[in-house]
């Protein structure tokens, strides 16, 4: 079993490497919020804050304290989810977090899995039917959609479907007569799947449906554009004209020959999508009122809520990295060639 | 020179997809450049004007596109916001070239525990979801439009690194820069004659398509309300009206939205083109045979004369 040897020590690299990015974003993002400051406290404390206040934020982040050990504390403080409290609400932000972040993940997955099917059979359609109106009509259609800003997409999907054609929800997880179901996964859409209450499942769905399209439609235009590369990259090879030559039909050749080649690239990309769907997620969330913890971001720069930013980014930067790990580790259980090939 | 601009329209041109993109590009260019110039002379209203009395006017003859719940002009505005748009944009994508020039051709060139050094403060870099960490760093600096590209450069130069590297490592194994090695060339000259040329085409489309995504970001940071400042016209901002009330006067905040699509719009469709004439994959099997019979007859009579 020699592969599977590769396969351990390849995950074990890559799990120690992704350790290694994860604190240094940790150490940037202390650079940043403590040192390219002129006046941390102040920042810390919002802009308003009576001098007591910031003293007392001093205290609490030991912004006193040499620099090495506020960053001894920084870090620690992170890991052991000791976050402090959250001066707008007065919770604590490491429970908020927590609260908000399952929701982001619904949406998120719900918007993933929209892409992979939609990107996918876009791309594969635009490059069996090359340079023809089909075509052309995506490669408009997926060009305009990675063009659209998040705000123009997220009103424009709330005016058409709720409000002018009022078919869907305008915002909201679930609808409010609803009590939530006991959380075991915080996703709502799963957890009420889990207590098998259908019809909050299917409320959950038709909540989810709008908000997840958007986000998909505004991210989908990569993945079509590369699987429709990939499918182009392998559609003349030599090895594609020899199994027409043997006599198979043009569908048996294009899904079992041209597809599955043609969409290896593709698969790296899904990995990279979780950072833009993050970055999505602020300004749809917003809009759709979900209550994630983009939505949460967005409140916190509106009320000059400091703390909660700077923890929100590192939440969604251990996030991406830790999606990109899951993403990584499976293209290498799937694809050998990843693992023997090491890094690049 | 002339012969190049004039090689490059042809390109440009040869595909319906990047004519439309550059068309729209130049036209806001213009545009923009006639407003840097000229200056409010050159609008119906002075952009930055309250007037009250003309809140939330809608579309009509004095007001091509209405006014905000301020009584500003929206069509003013939105002309005021294109020099921020389009420079911001590419200042942000620039810079962030220049970064990976220098730092990717080093990286390729060079080789050794400086590549590693290198490549491993890209990862590092790559890992902040973009958005995110532009936030992040606008809402510590404050806002300037001068902070809003600091914060958006910050987390858009790795792409540009792993590119310049790549193509750097491609043409470095080419004989000519071996001989030059050979031949004691300094490195400036070396990169000047033999690197730069070479992966320039790549690194110039990829900034191109980059431009419209770098004007996304820095309008969500707009629309977010950090890093810019609140008086500055900016077509991010402008939308931002659409979270209060776009149930009431949603124009007033679809318009900007609009015509910030139409910008991103065009530089994606430049880039979607470019890539698909660069690509050799592609390129082949775009050309009719007879276009390629011309292309051969032509390259021949070229080379014979």
């Amino acid at each position: 079993m020699e592969g599977r040897k590769e396969l351990v020590y390849y995950i074990a690299r890559r799990i120690a490497s992704s350790i290694l990015v994860i604190l240094g974003t940790i150490i940037i993002i202390f650079l940043i919020s403590h040192v390219l400051s002129k006046n941390p406290a102040a920042l810390w404390a919002g802009p308003k804050a009576r001098s007591s206040t910031i003293a007392y934020v001093i205290q609490r982040y030991h912004l006193n304290a040499p620099l090495y050990t506020q960053l001894w504390y920084f870090i620690s403080n992170f890991f052991t989810g000791n976050l402090g409290l959250d001066p707008v609400t007065g919770k604590s932000i490491s429970s908020e977090i927590l609260y908000y972040f399952p929701n982001t993940l619904e949406l998120v997955l719900a918007a993933l899995l929209i892409i992979i099917v939609l990107g996918l059979g876009l791309g594969y359609i635009a490059a069996i039917n090359f340079s023809s109106k089909k075509d052309a009509l995506i490669r408009i259609l997926y060009t305009a959609a990675w063009a659209s800003p998040t705000f123009l997409v997220s009103t424009l999907a709330i005016l058409i479907f709720s409000s002018y054609i009022p078919i869907f929800p305008s915002g909201g997880m679930y609808s409010p007569y609803i009590l939530p179901p006991h959380r075991v996964t915080g996703m709502f859409v799963l957890d009420s799947l889990i207590s098998s209450n259908i019809n909050d499942f299917l409320n959950g769905m038709y909540h989810l449906i709008l908000p997840a399209l958007t986000l998909a439609f505004l991210n989908f235009g990569i993945v079509t554009r590369i699987s429709r590369n990939g499918i182009l990259g392998v559609k003349w090879l030599p090895y594609v004209k020899v199994a027409r030559a043997k006599g198979l039909d043009e569908k048996h050749v294009s899904r079992n020959h041209i597809l599955r080649n043609g969409l290896i690239e593709s698969n790296t990309v899904i990995a990279v999508m979780f950072g833009w769907l993050i970055t999505g997620t602020v300004v749809v969330e917003e809009i759709f009122s979900w209550p994630g913890i983009g939505r949460f971001a967005y409140s916190a720069i509106s009320s000059d809520d400091y703390p909660v930013l700077i923890f929100v980014v590192i939440t969604f930067t251990v996030f991406v990295i830790a999606a990109n790990l899951i993403a990584d580790i499976m293209y290498a259980v799937l694809d050998p060639r990843i693992r023997l090939s090491g890094e690049k | 020179m002339k012969s190049s601009i004039r090689s490059a329209m042809k390109i440009i041109f040869s595909n319906g997809l990047s004519a439309a993109g550059f068309i729209i590009i130049a036209f806001f260019t213009i545009t923009a450049i006639l407003y840097l110039i000229i200056g409010n002379r050159m609008l119906p209203y002075n952009p930055l004007q309250i007037n009250l009395y003309q809140a939330n006017a809608p579309p009509s003859y004095s007001h091509i596109f209405g006014t905000d719940e301020l009584g500003r002009d929206i069509f003013s505005r939105i002309i005021a916001a294109l020099p921020v748009d389009l420079g911001i944009s590419i200042f942000v994508v620039l810079a962030s070239a220049m970064i990976g020039l220098f730092m990717g051709t080093i990286a390729g060139y060079f080789r050794g525990l400086i590549e590693e050094v290198i490549m491993r403060t890209t990862d590092l870099f790559f890992a902040f979801p973009p958005l995110i960490m532009s936030m992040a760093i606008a809402a510590t600096l404050g806002p300037s439009l001068l902070n809003a590209a600091i914060s958006i450069i910050f987390v858009w130069w790795p792409p540009y690194v792993r590119l310049v590297r790549s193509s750097t490592l491609q043409v470095s194994a080419n004989e000519f820069i071996t001989m030059s090695k050979v031949l004691n060339t300094p490195f400036r000259r070396i990169f000047m004659k033999g690197i730069f040329p070479n992966i320039v085409t790549s690194l110039l489309i990829y900034a191109t398509m980059d431009i419209g995504t770098a004007m996304l970001t820095l309008s969500t940071l707009g629309f977010l309300g950090i890093g810019i400042p609140v008086t500055t016209p900016e077509l991010g901002m402008m939308a931002s009206i659409l979270s209060t009330n776009f149930y009431t006067y949603p124009l007033e905040g679809l318009i900007p939205a609009f015509f910030l699509f139409l910008i991103v719009m065009g530089f994606s469709l430049l880039g979607e083109g470019l890539a698909e004439i660069i690509d050799p994959n592609i390129r082949g099997h775009l050309l009719s045979r007879k276009k390629r019979l011309e292309e051969i007859n032509r390259i021949k009579s070229e080379s014979t004369n």
